[in-house]
């Protein structure tokens, strides 16, 4: 399928980290691949040294220019690269040095000085996990059209005659000129670096260097005119944002297939390239991404439907899906967006990799997203075209940032409304007083939504506090630049200046939950096998000498993802709930509050400050993450699974909802399991379900790929919105796995 | 009320016919195929399988019902004194009682198989009875079939043909396909892999086709038993007219540790086709025209 794309593979898997070294997901920028040309520039040290040289120049400016300044030495000075082994360009200092003497230092000065009692407040919270939050730059996905459009010229003249007609009606504030000013700062330092690019790679003679050459020219100077330039122009844009500038861009095209689809066409109709050529420049570019590797995971989406209606399938969109195959990655990942009029033939091809163990794939559905986001008043086009960023979350195409500052432990609140408000894992009371002791169910499951309100109103306040300084502290002039939106308003796109400014809050352990709120019914107040005071000693103690009683709560038909009618009555109570409290209340930036039903990397780092619950989850046991049932109580089956999730209406989540299915390979074989999936998919879909992605595992395979890792080399599992590989993670992560696989034999 | 002992359902079933269905399978066959990966299907009582690796010996059990008991913290079951009422299923905390055998009236049966149907009505799928040997409870099935054709399911009977004519005359007016089992055309080969002759078996099988329902063909592939009757069944198989497909099921021996579990022989073949086996076993079948699938 390529000319040299696997003779320079070994070059690009260590373009940012030895993969013959271990790799740590959390700090992956640490090493910077191969030696750069020292001629070129300064390495990271040389580049901290100099910034805190500049820092005495740039303490007092305005943030926006301050980070400016900052940004504009890293470009003139980071050494660079164009690569025999590369088609893309290399930069050295890609660790954001520049939080040492901005974004750092206004977040300490923000955390200390402006706001000490948020701080003090969430110090006890933390070390609880009853939630968590920060100020979160990790959600931008820029209008790529209309950098793909403009270009970085382009964009900046744009953003000149937009200071132009401000000053015409207005003198500026200091505030919006520093805004401009920044923007004119970061803007002509990239153009500046990409001529450096371009200058450096005149002097290289290798096979790629003519072709590097002239698309950096052309970049230079304006906006791409091919597929190849559009790419590179992407992949400039990406790193500088997220590895220069401190804002995460997580999608790359808003939708990959139709952003660069008129660059393929024209390049195919004109011959400019053939179909083969772009699918090996595809190979290299995704392959920038497999190298960073972030534990999360690269996501970039595809399909979807149109402004018009129709379907975004197009050749390229099969070319992309050929070549990911091919290069066999699962870094970046893949959100495709599927309608009813999404071609049977594309989701069918997906549909085969997923169960052959490409699972780095999750299926959104519209439907159910435009039901979603409609009910916070956005248009019916606006809906249905809407982004895809991050792991599952959606939002208005170009117009929408949603934060994702706060993340709610649900399951922490049943064990504080057992023990009156006293968290069990610090001893420190972090909730409110609701009772020693209870009559009936109803008065537990109220005071469980007393904890849990009293949880979310402070911290949301905390929140509202925070994200008022969200563009204090970290300012995001290139970001802003591309918003029109943002440029009318002269203010910041990430914190205040897109169309809509939302911040959303994340559901952990929702199925955890819900199991423990059903047994304590069941056990407690319905059976009486135990009375409540005896419950508080059974968890105190880890379930130790109640092992019975443990087996008897597992057994119990109770557990959410079974159908249980009156389990999921619950869990649609407790997520409507939520979603009430949750969605439309106003943050500090100009918008609201969206409710989220995904828990990140959260549903294990909370469990592992969680004790023992009623559910029979054992002390420091990771919780459920996503809609997904507790790993291993799903046991009648993906149809009531899936009863279950849609008895929760998925609706209500105008962020993001995802259901993890693990379907046993068996049950998927051949063209009847192919039409399965895809008819489990569509059903899905009709019910207004959203996210759905799966693993297809029987746990046989995964004991053998514990015993036997060097067997597995490859073997990847879906974690939370992102892949791992089986021999990456741990023995109890492992554990949790073969546990959910043994239910669905 | 009519009732039946089924000895199973499972869910999003995509193998027993088109589509996503659930699949019932009742209790009790005719035929004792060496092969039969469903043990639990053949006798028409109920029976509990007992996987010892699961067992917590917990004696949860043995406090109920005088068939279990623990013995030096271990857990006996005394497979005479079981009556068959199921209780020690539920409450077994390791899920290492499996009770095959459950009593179940038609209303209940159904309302719990529609609770599937818009899976059903995405994929072209529907309910399947299966076995066993469904038709030996025909008129449970009729009932069943009726009462789900009212609801606008698609039904299929997966039997192995060898009930009676009148067995078929009743549940024909309900059911949308026939998922016909052939095992065999000589019947000294169907003697010796089923214990039974196949003379009532073809010859339902030429009615259902006279009658023009469709009928889909499985032929389990089990090498050195029926393996040499392929080029037979595809001669048989050519003369009828209302074959839609014929599929050919390789053989595998997963069902051991559901005979030990039952406390039965395990009577499982050894030899398992190979891919090429089934290949051209398919092949020879499409030679005689017939829409043949591995």
């Amino acid at each position: 399928m390529f000319k040299t794309f696997n003779q320079d593979r070994t070059y690009l898997e260590n373009k940012y980290h030895k993969t013959s070294e271990p790799f740590d997901a959390f700090n992956p920028s640490i090493y910077h691949g191969y030696d750069y040309d020292a001629a070129t520039g300064l390495n990271d040290d040389g580049i901290k040294q100099g910034l805190a040289e500049l820092y005495g120049q740039i303490k007092d400016l305005p943030h926006p220019v301050s980070k400016a300044k900052a940004v504009e030495f890293v470009l003139d000075n980071t050494r660079i690269d164009v690569n025999e082994h590369d088609y893309f360009i290399g930069i050295n200092s890609w660790n954001r040095e520049i939080a040492a003497v901005t974004i750092s230092k206004w977040h300490e000065d923000v955390y200390s000085n402006f706001i000490p009692e948020v701080n003090a407040i969430f110090k006890d919270h933390q070390k609880a996990f009853t939630f968590d939050t920060w100020a979160d730059y990790d959600h931008s996905v820029p209008d790529w059209n209309t950098i793909l459009d403009l270009g970085f010229t382009g964009i900046l003249s744009r953003a000149r005659d937009y200071r132009k007609k401000h000053e015409q009606n207005a003198p500026l504030t200091p505030k919006q000129a520093a805004y401009f000013d920044a923007i004119e700062i970061e803007y002509t330092a990239i153009i500046r670096f990409v001529d450096r690019l371009y200058r450096y790679s005149l002097t290289k003679t290798h096979k790629k260097a003519q072709k590097i050459s002239e698309c950096l020219l052309q970049l230079r100077d304006g906006a791409p005119r091919n597929i190849y330039e559009a790419m590179q122009l992407m992949y400039i844009y990406f790193m500088i944002c997220e590895c220069i500038e401190h804002l995460r861009v997580r999608s790359i095209g808003n939708g990959l297939d139709s952003t660069l689809y008129k660059f393929y066409k024209n390049d195919i109709e004109n011959g400019v390239f053939t179909k083969e050529e772009i699918g090996e420049f595809l190979a290299y570019f995704m392959m920038q991404f497999s190298a960073i590797g972030n534990y999360w995971g690269h996501p970039f989406y595809m399909a979807g439907t149109g402004e018009h209606g129709e379907s975004l399938v197009n050749d390229l969109s099969y070319l992309i899906l050929d070549v990911y195959k091919e290069i066999g990655i699962y870094n970046p990942k893949i959100q495709v967006k599927i309608n009813y009029n999404t071609p049977t033939a594309f989701t069918d091809k997906i549909i085969d990799m997923i169960r052959n163990g490409r699972s780095s794939f999750v299926f959104m559905c519209e439907p159910g997203m435009t039901k979603a986001m409609m009910s916070l008043g956005v248009t019916y086009n606006e809906a249905r075209t809407c982004d895809v960023k991050g792991c599952y979350e959606f939002a208005v195409r170009a117009n929408e940032v949603s934060t994702a500052p706060l993340y709610i432990n649900l399951l922490k609140s049943v064990n504080l409304a057992i023990n009156n408000g006293v968290d069990t894992f610090t001893g420190k009371e972090l909730g409110i007083k609701t009772g020693e002791h209870f009559d009936d169910f109803d008065s537990f499951y109220q005071a469980y939504l007393a904890q849990l309100s009293h949880i979310l109103d402070i911290s949301t306040a905390l929140v509202d506090k925070v994200e008022r300084y969200l563009e204090y502290i970290n300012p995001t002039p290139m970001f802003s630049a591309v918003s029109r939106h943002s440029l009318e308003h002269m203010q910041d796109a990430y914190a205040f200046g897109s169309k809509y400014n939302n911040t959303i809050i994340l559901h952990v352990g929702f199925a955890s939950a819900v199991d423990s709120l059903m047994a304590v019914k069941q056990f407690v107040f319905d059976e009486q096998l135990v009375s409540f005071d005896e419950l508080k000693t059974v968890l105190a103690q880890n379930w130790s000498g109640y092992e019975r009683l443990r087996a008897k709560i597992l057994n119990s038909p109770h557990k959410f993802g079974n159908n249980d009618p009156e389990t999921d009555m619950y869990a649609a109570a407790l997520s409507h709930w939520l979603c009430m409290k949750e969605n439309q209340r106003p943050n500090a930036r100009g918008g609201i509050y969206k409710a989220a039903m995904h828990s990140a990397l959260h549903f294990r780092r909370m469990g592992a400050v969680t004790t023992a619950t009623p559910d029979g989850r054992l002390s420091g046991e990771e919780m459920s993450k996503n809609i997904s049932p507790v790993m291993g109580m799903d046991k009648n089956g993906i149809t009531a699974l899936l009863h279950s999730v849609a008895a929760v209406d998925p609706s209500l989540y105008t962020e993001d909802f995802c259901v993890d299915v693990m379907l046993h390979p068996s049950a998927v074989s051949g063209n009847d399991g192919l039409a399965a999936m895809t008819a489990l998919l569509r059903t899905y879909m009709k019910n207004d379900g959203i996210s759905i992605h799966f693993n297809i595992f029987d746990a046989d395979t995964l004991r053998d790929a514990q015993l036997h890792p060097e067997r597995y080399q490859n073997l990847q599992v879906r974690v939370c919105g992102w892949n791992v590989l089986w021999n990456n993670m741990s023995r109890d992560e492992q554990d949790m796995y073969i546990r959910r696989a043994d239910a669905i034999r | 009320m009519t009732t039946a002992i089924i000895s199973d359902i499972k869910r999003f079933s995509v193998h027993d016919g088109d589509g996503i269905r659930t699949t019932v399978f009742l209790k009790g066959c005719p035929l004792n195929c060496v092969w039969c990966h469903n043990p639990e299907g053949i006798s028409p009582k109920p029976q509990l399988a007992y996987y010892k690796d699961k067992c917590l010996s917990c004696g949860e059990c043995a406090d109920i019902c005088s068939a279990h008991s623990l013995s030096g913290g271990l857990h006996l079951y005394d497979r005479e004194k079981c009556i068959g009422c199921g209780r020690c299923e539920k409450i077994c905390l390791g899920n290492a009682l499996k009770f095959y055998g459950r009593r179940t009236d038609v209303d209940s049966l159904v309302t719990l198989l529609l609770e599937d149907k818009d899976f059903y009505d995405n994929s072209g799928g529907g309910v399947t009875v299966s076995g066993g040997e469904p038709l030996m409870q025909a008129d449970f099935c009729t009932e069943l079939l009726k009462k789900l054709k009212e609801n606008a399911i698609h039904t299929a009977v997966d039997t192995c043909g060898c009930v009676s004519k009148e067995a078929f005359v009743k549940v024909i007016p309900y059911t949308d396909i026939f998922l016909f089992d052939v095992k065999a055309i000589s019947e000294e080969v169907h003697l010796y892999c089923t214990g039974l002759s196949n003379r009532i078996i073809l010859e339902n099988l030429r009615y259902i086709d006279r009658l023009g329902i469709q009928t889909e063909i499985r032929i389990p592939y089990v090498p050195d038993y029926n393996s040499g009757e392929i080029e037979k069944i595809g001669m048989f198989l050519s003369k009828l007219n209302c074959i839609t497909k014929v599929k050919v099921l390789p053989y595998h021996n997963f069902a051991g540790s559901k005979y030990q579990s039952l406390g039965m022989k395990n009577r499982l073949p050894e030899k398992l086709p190979s891919d090429e086996d089934i290949t051209s076993a398919v092949n020879i079948l499409i030679s005689y025209g017939l829409n043949a699938q591995g």
